[in-house]
């Protein structure tokens, strides 16, 4: 697998003002299920600015289904080891359907910030991480969790698909129509926040800190029950979050994650992120996860978040066989998580094709499935 | 006119300072009536006591070590000079040569503050947060204190950084970040072992589109 398809993108289509020597490279595997059909730079370009060099790249790749399977989902790594040695970037598609030798395009929107005394070449390399068949098979590397990433995006998009059936079927298109304005309308009120992951960092906070118990929302259908939690607060700094959980299924989890839901001091409530735990936890086990990584909240032109309360809820769970658990539909019509939590993936893509093209193309849409 | 000490005077008189000094009391000696005068008179007292040795009983006389004598009263005088010199270090007005020295570290620091200002302008924004928060980094150490049991600590600051315009990585003075102008609000998404996320519905394709950014483990 890791000899592979070297393809240096500039030769295929217009690479703008972009030299040559800072294209991406496209790295494909040679029994990749995809293949390259075409790549565009339009308007990719890079500047100096001040003591860095700054590239922007914007890429639209246009790639093939070569395999024999329906395409459900595709993650590509893209990596700068020159600029970011530590970190990496990925870019996934999800609720796709795309049929054997059917084409399909990914755009990819890179900013590169660098050091002018940094290499003359920013060696950009796009790679495959994973292909999610629609049989929930999968093929790639799987270095960045993609499998598990994209089938849970895939019971999403079947748990939704499945639910706006059945309400077209008992409400007819005015009931649809009805759930996709409230989608629009969720989607639009939905509070947002921008978040900071610090990693190994200082904390930078002079407030004091003070520890904060974590609230839990009961999902009674979840395999795991977390049993006590608390964070370490400090003004708009969440730190060190610890969760004692408990698997209560008959099956041994591999893997879960909690949703963390942060309120401040006016009432308001946002989600903040999660807490992700690998382990081996056996049916009636306890567990501690812990993460020494802060969050930070920055203010967005106002008052800074000021962090006044915690809640959490187990939002998924991978059980050793590799079956998957996700709140139904009910679960997260609860009040107040339905005040914070975004529209699935697979939902906001309805709602756009119901908002572009109408309600004959939504069941249309629904009825391909 | 400084006239010279009266100890330095009194050891002219009796020819007992060194030749540099001697030259320079004995050259202001001769232009000044009055150092004169008291070398004259300090040069009668030698003499006075001179003859009044004479004068005294002859076991006395016999005894007195006058070379010793000189020796020690001019040992005496020479602890009591430098004594005075360092006295008179602490309480000496400030001198031309020190006030000069405040005005070379006027222009230092007056070049040093153009010199930041015009390397701050230069600073591409990115450069600007990160020397920006290195600078609260030393000044969170400096009063760590205020700061009980913190996150733990190693050189290394890396950010994740998830907005609804895209998300970054930042590490070391530079950035990578993922953007999706082709597409209203974003849905974001952090997790705390080290990835930040943007979900986003394409305006042009409609595809769902997940960019994300990580460090850590994976």
């Amino acid at each position: 697998m890791a000899s592979s398809k070297l393809l240096a993108a500039g030769l295929l289509i217009g690479a703008g003002s972009l030299h040559a020597a800072v294209l991406p490279k496209i790295d494909l595997p040679k029994d990749s299920p995809v293949a390259v059909l075409s790549a565009d730079y339009g308007n990719s370009n890079e500047t100096a600015r001040g003591g860095a060099l700054m590239l922007d790249l914007h890429a639209a790749l246009s790639l093939r289904n070569s395999s024999q399977r329906t395409i459900r989902g595709i993650t590509l790594l893209v990596t700068a080891q020159d600029v970011t040695p530590g970190g990496k970037g990925s870019v996934t598609v999800t609720s796709l359907d795309v049929a054997p030798g059917d084409a399909f395009p990914v755009r990819i929107d890179l900013r590169l910030l660098r050091p002018l005394q940094a290499s003359s070449s920013v060696p950009v390399v796009i790679g495959l991480d994973g292909v999610l068949f629609d049989d929930l098979s999968f093929y790639g590397p799987d270095k960045l969790s993609s499998r598990r990433t994209m089938a849970l995006a895939e019971q999403e998009a079947r748990r939704d698909r499945k639910y706006f059936k059945s309400v077209l079927a008992e409400g007819g298109q005015d009931r649809l129509q009805q759930e996709m304005l409230a989608t629009l309308t969720h989607e639009a009120d939905r509070p947002s926040l921008d978040v900071q992951v610090v990693r190994g960092g200082r904390a930078t906070n002079f407030e004091l800190e003070q520890k904060l118990q974590f609230a839990f929302l009961s999902l009674p259908d979840s395999p795991i029950e977390p049993l006590e939690g608390m964070a370490r607060i400090a003004g708009n700094e969440a730190r060190a979050p610890r969760l004692d959980v408990k698997n209560r299924s008959d099956r041994a989890v591999r893997y879960l994650e909690v949703a963390w839901i942060l309120r401040d001091h006016s009432g308001r409530e946002f989600l903040a992120g999660s807490v992700p735990a690998d382990l081996n936890l056996a049916p009636g086990q306890h567990s501690q996860i812990l993460e020494n990584t802060t969050l930070k909240f920055p203010a967005q032109g106002g008052q800074p978040l000021a962090i006044d309360g915690m809640t959490g809820f187990v939002s998924s769970v991978e059980f050793s066989d590799g079956s998957l658990w996700i709140p139904s539909r009910a679960d997260l019509g609860q009040q107040q998580l339905q005040r914070v939590i975004a529209p699935s993936a697979e939902e906001q893509r309805l709602a756009q094709i119901y908002r572009k093209k109408g309600i004959k193309a939504l069941v249309g849409e629904l009825n391909k499935f | 006119m400084s006239h010279p000490a009266d100890a330095q005077l009194a050891l002219f008189a009796g020819g007992d300072l060194g030749r540099w000094e001697r030259w320079r009391v004995g050259s202001h000696v001769a232009h000044c009536a009055t150092c004169s005068q008291e070398v004259q008179a300090l040069r009668g007292v030698s003499c006075h006591l001179r003859e009044a040795a004479t004068e005294l009983p002859a076991q006395l006389a016999k005894d007195l070590n006058w070379t010793r004598l000189a020796e020690e009263m001019t040992g005496n005088i020479r602890v009591g000079l430098a004594a005075g010199e360092a006295i008179a270090r602490f309480d000496k007005p400030p001198t031309t040569r020190k006030r000069l020295g405040w005005n070379a570290a006027l222009v230092a620091a007056g070049a040093a503050a153009v010199f930041a200002v015009a390397f701050w302008s230069s600073l591409p924004p990115q450069q600007a947060e990160h020397l920006m928060s290195s600078l609260k980094r030393i000044r969170v150490e400096r009063f760590g204190t205020l700061v009980r049991g913190g996150a733990a600590l190693t050189p290394d600051e890396v950010v994740l950084e998830a907005s609804s315009s895209g998300i970054e990585l930042k590490e070391n003075g530079a950035a990578m970040s993922l953007m999706h102008p082709h597409s209203d609000r974003g849905t974001v998404s952090v997790s705390l072992q080290g990835v930040a996320g943007v979900r986003f519905v394409d305006a042009d394709t409609g595809q769902v589109t997940t960019n994300k950014v990580y460090y850590g483990e994976q």
